[in-house]
């Protein structure tokens, strides 16, 4: 087995790094406060070619394999989980599901502009009565003429105020059950959508999130996205790629915990020495740095797979499943590492804990993946 | 076509040094870099590139190890790179590190208008790779560089120096050392990198090379800076004033 990186990753690890500290860093805390989208931050990202990584250069990416990809995701999230989650999901699901599934001519118009980071993608599937339970969607597409006419709700969208690009999920013959919904690609000047509600989150409160409405919203029928009645398919390939991404963050949120605790432990001084001496808090480092570990190849295996072709559904919602739970296991430790300073607003740990919470959520719940592994596993 | 030489040195990153309980530096877990001025030398180069359309090489010697370098240093835009290797080029000094530079820059590279090189090295901060390659070739050298352009057949540049900025010029070809104000390195993106290996590396080996002088100076050691404290405490009143004054008096700090 080889576990090492080529030296093109390893390069590259470095420049996101570089960028990160120069870019990012910066700016985390406050875009936090402000529940702020960055959009000065996401020029230089589209600038620097960072936003259609895994993407095939012909359409505007970079033509890295998807292992590239998820290390560039884990350091951005390693100074800002809103960031690294924006870049994860835009590339490694909206841009992606074009890729494997759109029509040259879609790839064109629309896979492109998303590749180079000049529109962001977001992702509707989620309405308010269906988030695990996706068959109780109820957003419907109606062949009307030469177009798709979209009905429905969906919340939680990620990027919801700030794509130019949905990709939205929608039955076109409820009858048919899994095989009745449809995806379709709909431009943010589509007629009769409309961004709803903004939610005020826990954390990750630069990502923003809202409902999107669709009412009577007209799409050409050539924006259906692959064929009728393949939308559930298509979306847990999505969710596959997707889950490795949040994997990746957590991995990130994991090791800036790690050295914010490393850092914390070594200057603090209680008792004449510093608190790393003691016993249970160099305990709490050490199994930090052990799950960081695990998680970390649970991770970038999944990725690997990927990339070799292999099927990778058990490994990606395992990587998602252990490293999320790490993540929010040991941002809990690092705030109590900090003592009363990792409770205050200004501490990166207050932070971290807050935005690690949504990773055991999002992009299929813990329960979620464990009954995907389960339902593997027990074949 | 003309072109530019970009010399670039692949150090240990000092971000990684550690200092052991006793004192000792520890090189166990370094990760190595391109030397900060040297990615100042490279940008300028490929800048230049960029506005006068010429052909941008990046030369480096170093240890066969060192293929990450000649990777980052195409990554940032050159066009393509000269990579001097064996596994005894580990320590060399500047005078041997010139010599080489030299000797290949004349032999294999031949035309070329401007050598661009970093001010000094990350590690050793010598500054005599610059001085002592253009001696070798014959060719003007102008240090401390913040700033300069290319006319007709000459260089312009500004030097900053202690009394302040001497604008100097000079023919081409020529050899520039230049400082940190002089550009901020752009961040090479994804694609950058993952083209890079496809450009044309030209790698010698120590054997194609003529015989290296021996080296001129011997390390005896290399060790952490010490700071001791004397963890004296004063306070801000009048007579606290007077002992601090007694203090620094004794130690020699004042007069």
């Amino acid at each position: 087995m080889d576990f090492k990186f080529t030296e093109e990753q390893e390069l590259i690890r470095k420049n996101v790094r570089e960028f990160c500290v120069k870019n990012v860093e910066p700016i985390a805390a406050e875009i936090d406060e402000n529940s702020r989208h960055p959009a000065e931050l996401f020029e230089k990202l589209s600038a620097g070619g960072w936003m259609g990584i895994p993407i095939p250069q012909e359409y505007g990416g970079a033509g890295a394999d998807f292992l590239t990809s998820i290390i560039v995701v884990e350091e951005l999230s390693r100074s800002c989980s809103s960031t690294g989650f924006t870049v994860s999901t835009h590339a490694g699901i909206m841009c992606m599901m074009i890729l494997l599934f759109g029509t040259e001519e879609q790839k064109k118009i629309y896979l492109t502009p998303m590749a180079e980071g000049k529109r962001l993608g977001a992702f509707c599937l989620t309405e308010p009565g269906a988030g695990t339970d996706v068959m109780a969607v109820t957003t419907a597409a109606v062949l009307d003429g030469n177009d798709y006419v979209i009905n429905g709700t969906k919340t939680f969208t990620s990027n919801g105020p700030t794509a130019g690009t949905y990709i939205v999920f929608a039955w076109t013959d409820k009858s048919a059950g899994r095989k009745g919904m449809s995806t379709f690609i709909v431009p943010r000047e589509a007629p009769g959508l409309r961004v709803g509600e903004h939610f005020k989150k826990m954390g990750l409160r630069s990502s923003q999130t809202s409902e999107i409405i669709f009412k009577d919203c007209r799409v050409p029928k050539n924006n259906l996205l692959g064929k009728e009645g393949a939308g559930l398919p298509m979306a847990m390939t999505g969710f596959d790629g997707g889950r490795v991404g949040i994997a990746a963050q957590c991995i990130g949120i994991l090791q800036a915990a790690l050295d914010e605790s490393v850092r914390y432990s070594k200057e603090r001084v209680q008792f004449g020495s510093p608190i790393a001496r003691n016993q249970a808090i160099a305990w709490m480092i050490a199994d930090m740095a052990t799950d960081l570990s695990a998680a970390r190849f649970l991770t970038y295996h999944a990725a690997w797979l990927k990339d070799q072709k292999l099927p990778f559904s058990k490994e990606a919602a395992m990587a998602k499943l252990y490293a999320s739970e790490a993540a929010m296991r040991h941002t809990i430790k690092a705030v109590q590492i900090h003592g009363g300073y990792g409770y205050c607003k200004g501490a990166k740990v207050e932070r971290l804990m807050r935005d690690a919470k949504i990773t055991e959520i999002y992009e299929g719940t813990s329960e979620a993946q464990r009954m995907v592994i389960s339902g593997i596993v027990l074949r | 076509m003309p072109s530019i030489i970009a010399c670039f040195k692949w150090v240990v990153d000092e971000a990684y040094i550690r200092r052991s309980p006793s004192g000792d530096l520890d090189f166990s877990a370094v990760d190595y870099k391109i030397g900060e001025y040297d990615r100042n030398a490279i940008e300028e180069a490929v800048r230049l590139k960029e506005t006068l359309g010429v052909k941008t090489i990046a030369i480096t010697v170093g240890l066969p190890e060192a293929t990450k370098g000649v990777k980052d240093a195409l990554s940032r835009g050159t066009d393509e790179a000269y990579f001097i290797a064996d596994s005894s080029f580990g320590n060399l000094e500047s005078s041997q590190t010139a010599f080489i530079l030299a000797e290949v820059i004349r032999t294999r590279i031949e035309q070329y208008d401007i050598i661009i090189c970093g001010e000094g090295s990350s590690d050793l901060y010598a500054q005599q790779v610059g001085p002592r390659l253009a001696e070798k070739l014959g060719i003007p050298c102008i240090s401390f560089v913040q700033k300069f352009s290319i006319g007709k057949d000459q260089l312009v540049a500004e030097r900053r120096v202690e009394e302040g900025i001497e604008v100097i010029t000079a023919p081409l070809p020529a050899l520039v050392t230049v400082l940190p104000d002089i550009n901020v390195p752009s961040i090479p993106g994804v694609k950058d990198t993952l083209m890079a290996g496809k450009k044309p590396i030209v790698k010698i080996t120590k054997d194609e090379l003529p015989p290296i002088g021996q080296p001129l100076l011997r390390t005896v050691s290399i060790t952490a800076s010490r700071m001791e404290r004397s963890c004296e405490r004063f306070g801000t009143d009048a007579p606290e004033i007077t002992r601090f004054v007694g203090s620094l008096r004794k130690k020699g700090v004042v007069g």
